[in-house]
């Protein structure tokens, strides 16, 4: 099991409020958007707040973040490679 | 009837590159930018900018020293433009009327005193007394003696462009010889802090349609046209600067913030001003573009722009490099420069342009340009997928009448939420502890009908418009629905919660979900989508007025055949802070209880309706005089209304004492003038006061009509000045 997928599923289910999802349902390969979990836009830009509220990444272009918003495992890679170094 | 066709007799600017027209032309004529580093107010984590910043005095420039910014800008604005449409307004005038597009309001100044409440705990209200977004259209029109018609339009990016279009309309109605149309915004930190957080800002200054754009600049300021019957015009022998020859708008009802990606809406409303102004594509020689610079709006706007003129993209630029995008008020800045371009009959290019995007395939005009102009469009898009399209032409154009036929509106569904229950709510921190008795609508029972997207991101009144709604209206796919909801405050759920976390954690973990239901077309932006409605999506903002002006805005769509249906409403919601400042000024009394609630009604032409509840026969929107005049009152009444249909008059009356007597009197009058006398009923004890009070009125005037089979009179009075009427017959 990866622990950071799993910290981000709950940090997802809480930034954005999801109502009826449980973090353990989410699929760590499934995508966010669009299908899945059916996030918008705006959903993309309150998960920029997040990573930077949490993992000190800042994202000025929403490009930059798109990679990550693929899957929660997209995600975990993304915040590996990107976390400032503690 | 050409003779009501509305012309430009006269133009007010302030904005970022100058203070009147002729010095904001040199800016563009020199290629000078108007963007420099903010300095208007400290912004910890987004810095200096670029920013389209008004840094003249404006107090100096002769700017009234109460009133917020926004207040100051446009009331500037307004007596330039009257100065130079040169009217003798002597003695005030019923004839000549104002409407303005405007969405930040008074938020830089309420800011001021969040700010130091948060950060010192002092309660310093009198700031926010100039927060409604109407409030710098009651200050142009106290001061100048304007007493038609007035109204604000809050519909984010295009509110100044729709309020040009919703001004002609009320001039081709007949409504007023001359309307000062336009709009005002200030920067804010509200504004300032949403759209950074929506990633909507390019750090190096706007760059429209470029390859490398990375957002927009925000700017701030107000343009004012003085539109006028071509009558009239001639009438005084005033320059007639140009005409406005066409209007189109729509609604993308596609997404909160981001453009459809075909723009389609946008298509819609350029179409529409075409069709309108009697024109082909091939006509059109200069376009203004909205090109904010950001990626998504620029590619839709191309897209839509090849759709609309196929090959032949006529000359094009966004101006939005000198202004910064002023919101509200840009669509109307860039009226009056479309105005001066047909005057000097040359193009402003479009600063900031250096690369080709392959993917947008268009080059907007480096430079300057002179040449041989006769039509020039206007583009203006906003949040919501908000759209209007404005059209001006040289004067000597030829103008296409295409006049509204005044006819009545049948309702076919109610959709309402309220009277609220009465219970004692708690005042909440950070302010003072204390408590006030209220009409609340509680939790929503029917939020079950909505889906689960809907009911995490859209906060509590914006789902009370959605249910409402839903309630009132049957989805007809093959119908072109408008959509006017009306709201005197706004969404203060969203906008305080947003603020407040802007100003305690200073920029720190913004809150974008939380920023596009701030804006006051939240609702109207929302039912569009849930209900798929693309005709034009409004959200008038005009104090305890704001359902009547959202009626007069829908039954114009229905009468120029704009639109099949129409749903209209308003909604307001209580808040801790009207409580608590309304307390602390001696607002809430024992008779005068705050309320909310949000009520839609669904209107069709009459002919399409098979069993309406009731019709609208009239609907009328004006000032009154003070010192109050009830029998001139009832004489404007009587010139709308057939009073021999009408056995009741039901009024705001109840509630606010200052407005009491006036509402007494112009029943008493009203029985003078007709020989019979009126029975007066009230609503407000039902519901409690709220801007958005007299839509519950329109519900309970609804339901007195299908019980007595008479007609009935809605009266409301603002405090500030501003009044409506509104007729329900069988």
């Amino acid at each position: 099991m990866d622990a950071l997928a799993n910290e981000l599923k709950a940090k997802i289910v809480e930034s954005l409020k999801l109502q009826d999802v449980n973090p353990d349902q989410i699929d760590d390969n499934a995508p966010l958007f669009g299908a899945g979990l059916d996030l918008d836009s705006i959903d993309a830009l309150e998960l920029v707040v997040m990573l930077e509220k949490h993992y000190g990444i800042v994202i000025k272009d929403i490009e930059e973040g798109r990679p990550a918003f693929q899957s929660v495992r997209a995600l975990a890679e993304f915040v590996r490679a990107r976390r400032p170094s503690q | 009837m050409t003779a009501r066709f509305p012309v430009i007799t006269g133009l007010g600017i302030v904005a970022a590159p100058g203070c009147r027209v002729d010095e904001v032309w040199d800016s563009i004529r020199a290629g000078t930018s108007g963007l420099q580093p903010l300095s208007l107010f400290d912004s910890p984590r987004y810095g200096q900018v670029p920013t389209g910043e008004v840094r003249h005095n404006l107090i100096a420039l002769g700017a009234p020293t109460h009133g917020s910014r926004s207040d100051q800008l446009g009331w500037l604005a307004a007596r330039d433009a009257l100065r130079s449409a040169g009217l003798d307004l002597s003695g005030g005038t019923e004839r000549v009327g104002v409407l303005l597009g405007c969405s930040v309001g008074g938020s830089f100044d309420s800011e001021r005193f969040l700010t130091t409440l948060l950060k010192q705990g002092k309660m310093r209200a009198r700031p926010t007394r100039f927060h409604e977004c109407v409030s710098v259209v009651d200050l142009i029109a106290d001061t100048f003696g304007l007493y038609g018609p007035s109204m604000a339009i809050a519909t984010a990016c295009s509110s100044g462009a729709l309020a040009i279009a919703t001004a002609a309309e009320m001039i081709l109605a007949g409504e007023a010889d001359v309307m000062l149309a336009g709009g005002a915004d200030s920067l804010s930190r509200m504004t300032w802090a949403g759209f950074h957080s929506l990633l909507l800002v390019d750090d190096a200054g706007c760059r429209p349609f470029d390859r490398h754009r990375a957002g927009t600049s925000l700017g701030e300021g107000a343009g004012i046209l003085a539109l006028e019957t071509e009558a009239s015009a001639r009438q005084r022998g005033a320059t007639i600067l140009a005409r406005l020859s066409g209007w189109g708008l729509s609604c993308d009802a596609h997404h909160s913030t981001a453009p459809h990606p075909e723009g389609a809406g946008a298509i819609a409303a350029m179409q529409g001003a075409l069709r309108r102004a009697g024109l082909t594509s091939a006509a059109i020689d200069y376009i203004n573009a909205h090109g904010t610079g950001t990626r998504d709006n620029d590619l839709a706007e191309a897209k839509a722009l090849k759709s609309v003129f196929g090959d032949r993209v006529p000359p094009f630029s966004s101006t939005k490099g000198f202004f910064g995008h002023a919101l509200a008020a840009s669509g109307a800045l860039e009226a009056v420069l479309c105005v001066e371009a047909l005057r000097r009959q040359e193009m402003p290019p479009n600063p900031g342009f250096t690369v080709l995007d392959p993917a947008i395939g268009l080059t907007p005009l480096p430079l300057l340009q002179s040449a041989s102009l006769a039509h020039v469009m206007s583009n203006s898009f906003g949040f919501g997928g908000n759209n209007a399209v404005l059209i001006f032409s040289k004067p000597e154009s030829e103008a296409v009448p295409r006049l509204a036929h005044p006819a009545p509106g049948a309702i076919t569904g109610l959709g309402v939420i309220g009277p609220g229950a009465t219970c004692v709510r708690d005042i909440e921190p950070p302010l003072p502890p204390g408590s006030v008795t209220v009409h609340s609508c509680g939790a929503l029972a029917d939020a079950a009908l909505l889906s689960s997207n809907q009911r995490r991101r859209l906060s509590r009144l914006i789902q009370m418009a959605l249910i409402t709604a839903r309630r009132s209206h049957t989805p007809d796919p093959a119908q072109r629905l408008a959509v006017a909801i009306g709201t005197g405050l706004g969404f203060l759920e969203d906008a305080a919660a947003f603020l407040e976390n802007l100003i305690s954690k200073d920029e720190r973990e913004p809150m974008p979900a939380r920023f596009p239901n701030s804006v006051h077309n939240a609702a109207a932006a929302q039912v569009a989508i849930d209900l798929g409605a693309r005709a034009m999506n409004s959200a008038p903002t005009n104090g305890e007025i704001s359902f009547e002006s959202a009626l007069w805005q829908g039954m114009c769509q229905l009468a120029t055949g704009e639109a099949d249906g129409a749903l209209v409403g308003a909604v307001d919601e209580l808040n801790k802070y009207p409580l608590s400042i309304g307390q602390r000024w001696g607002f809430w009394t024992d008779r005068t209880g705050p309320g909310e609630g949000a009520m839609v009604a669904s209107l069709t032409r009459e002919e399409t309706a098979t069993t309406p509840l009731a019709r609208v026969t009239a609907v009328r929107l004006g000032r009154y005089r003070r010192p109050f005049d009830a029998v001139r009152e009832a004489e404007w009444i009587a010139s709308a209304v057939n009073l021999a249909a009408v056995d009741v008059v039901l009024s705001g009356a109840g509630s606010v004492p200052a407005l009491d007597a006036h509402y007494h009197a112009v029943v008493t009058a009203l029985g003078d003038l007709t020989g019979r006398a009126l029975e007066h009923q009230t609503y407000k004890q039902l519901c409690g006061e709220f801007h958005a009070a007299s839509a519950f009125g329109f519900s309970v005037a609804v339901e007195r009509v299908r019980q007595t089979g008479r007609g009935v009179l809605l009266y409301t009075l603002s405090l500030r000045g501003a009044k409506a009427l509104c007729c329900v017959q069988p």
